[in-house]
């Protein structure tokens, strides 16, 4: 039991590095959003695992992970809607170009 | 089960009802504009929910503050005093956006996505479990997104809107993983359950339990606009529309400080950690770097926007010490309120600039006290008590937060330390402030009197009685704010 917990925690943690990486590492708005989604499923991965094989936890775990989702599709809606509203602006979604704003 | 006239319930229906039916009349009238009909209703439900809590409060069916509840919701005093701050913001900012929405585009989805937001705040306020937290957080968060960039004509706005947008939601990505490993050590998402379950964990689980209190204020901090994290945050505040600009420095970072309250400082009060150095070094990090980096500003919002992180690093003195004297908690709720409406009136007065000249800048801003005469009025008394100027509603905040820093003293070496910085800067800030007002009254030709917008007016009425009711009689508020106040000693339960 213990050891299969283990894998899933471990998965959950590289999928949070993968995310980390990807958000340093990318300047493209949609890949840093999809960097972020990553982090996000890293986490619902952990809820779904440890609700599952901790014997001593409820199963609000479950129900935070399907909130996480919902909540999830509704962030990157707003997110690609101002990515396009964006594109239209500058014809370009490359965020190291938005810099009028400084100082 | 929480009862269906509690406080965060009956909220939830007003607001809720109100902000679903504008879109929704906006639809059935086929007209377009109408911004005042659609402010008056949002305003109207605004006006209704304040005055519901405060009979609520006044009836005294609240619970005082209470850490512990089985539900997800609890209806008591702590939820109370924020969620009449954040109601307060919300109002400054729906009056402050009538003149600023007219002749926009989609003035009715503007004031339903305000009210929507409200709801989170008020949400996060009351929450007493993590997924209730989570999701008022992200209820907060989403539509604010939308307003930050509501000019979607106006690149500015979008790239405000972008970076406010990237960073909101690694936040929340960040948030949630700790509270995964929150959920993984203790096995609950209530919050009572999640201290006692820190209170009574393996000494093996301790590094999780580190790992995921750091997260989590690194979450919260990216709102709160702490200071490694407050990158986005002058950017925001100068891209965003100027009223919008007051609900995320006045609203959105207040509700940060709510739910780091709920959830952070009880939880390392009961891990027994010692994160109160910790957050002391962040609090005279953030003042330091906020006043300094306002002073080099040229732009009114920008300027303001600094002085706003500065601030959370005021409201952090009193959260770093809170487990070594009751009265620091005290302090930062008084600030915490205080600021709401300081914070809001000076950028309301910024959005009344723009609305009527369009300008932001500080050297086009010269002779406003006779061109703009009550709401440079109304900029000056918000900035004196932002500086802390005796008269003031500022000045009893900032002196109870070093008050009770000298008054920790006594068990932590360093506590005096955090009451001289801040003392030091708000010496600092009263610098940036002076030249603002120097600016408006002491330069540039005598020009004519130019036509005020009237809801710009009516909120620097009100924030002036506020400011200078509170700076000469402040007893109800601090009597108010020490209810409000969990007290953290004895909080794990044996």
């Amino acid at each position: 039991m213990a050891n299969e917990l283990i894998e899933f925690v471990l998965v959950s943690v590289a999928l949070l590095a993968v995310g980390i990486y990807g958000l340093s590492v990318k300047r493209n708005a949609i890949r840093m959003l999809f960097a972020i989604e990553i982090i996000v499923n890293a986490a619902n991965l952990n809820l779904i695992a440890f609700a599952r094989f901790m014997p001593e936890a409820h199963s609000g775990g479950q129900t935070f992970a399907l909130f996480s989702i919902a909540i999830a599709a509704a962030e990157v809606a707003v997110g690609l809607s101002l990515i396009i509203v964006a594109y239209r602006l500058y014809k370009n979604i490359d965020i190291a170009d938005f810099r009028s704003l400084k100082g | 089960m929480i009862e269906l006239t509690s406080t965060p319930i009956m909220l939830m229906v007003i607001l809720g009802v109100a902000g679903m039916a504008i879109p929704v009349i906006n639809v059935i009238r086929k007209e377009r504009g109408g911004s005042t009909f659609y402010g008056a209703i949002a305003f109207a439900a605004l006006i209704i929910s304040i005055g519901f809590v405060m009979y609520q409060f006044y009836s005294e069916s609240i619970a005082p503050a209470a850490i512990f509840s089985a539900d997800v919701l609890v209806d008591d005093a702590f939820g109370s005093f924020f969620a009449i701050a954040m109601l307060i913001v919300s109002i400054i900012t729906v009056v402050g956006s009538f003149n600023y929405m007219r002749n926009r585009a989609n003035p009715a989805v503007y004031f339903s996505l305000i009210l929507l937001s409200t709801i989170g705040m008020v949400l996060i306020a009351f929450s007493t479990d993590l997924v209730m937290l989570f999701i008022g957080w992200e209820l907060m968060s989403i539509p604010t997104y939308i307003l930050a960039g509501f000019n979607k004509k106006n690149p500015i706005s979008n790239e405000a809107a972008i970076k406010y947008f990237l960073f909101g939601a690694l936040s929340s990505a960040i948030i949630i993983y700790g509270m995964s490993l929150v959920y993984g050590i203790t096995g609950s998402t209530n919050i009572g359950e999640i201290i006692q379950g820190f209170a009574t964990l393996d000494a093996d689980l301790l590094p999780i339990g580190l790992l995921a209190i750091g997260m989590l204020i690194a979450g919260f901090g990216f709102k709160m606009g702490l200071v490694p994290f407050h990158m986005w945050l002058p950017d925001t505040y100068e891209g965003s529309p100027p009223p919008i600009t007051a609900l995320l420095a006045a609203g959105t970072k207040k509700a940060g400080f709510a739910a780091a309250l709920r959830i952070i400082i009880l939880g390392t009060v009961a891990l027994n950690l010692d994160w109160t150095l910790a957050l002391g070094v962040i609090a005279i990090m953030t003042m330091t770097v906020g006043n300094i980096a306002a002073i080099m500003q040229k732009n009114l919002v920008r300027m303001l926007a600094y002085s706003s992180i500065g601030h959370a690093g005021y409201i952090l003195i009193g959260i770093s010490i809170a487990p070594f004297t009751g009265l620091g908690l005290q302090a930062s709720l008084f600030h915490i309120l205080n600021h709401a409406v300081m914070k809001g009136a000076a950028f309301i007065a910024v959005a009344g600039i723009v609305t009527a000249l369009a300008v932001t800048h500080l050297d086009k801003i010269k002779g406003l006290g006779r061109r703009m005469p009550i709401t440079a009025l109304g900029l000056v008394i918000s900035l004196l008590a932002l500086a802390g100027v005796p008269p003031l509603s500022g000045f009893w905040s900032k002196l109870m937060l070093f008050g009770a820093a000298i008054d920790a003293g006594s068990s932590l070496w360093w506590a005096p330390w955090l009451a001289v910085a801040g003392v030091l800067n708000s010496a600092l800030s009263l610098a940036y402030y002076g030249w603002i007002i120097r600016k408006m009254y002491f330069e540039g030709e005598t020009e004519k009197r130019i036509k005020e917008p009237a809801s710009i007016i009516a909120v620097m009425i009100f924030s002036i009685i506020f400011m200078v009711t509170i700076g000469v009689y402040p007893e109800p508020i601090i009597k108010f704010a020490e209810m409000a106040s969990p007290t953290l000693t004895g909080v794990v339960m044996p």
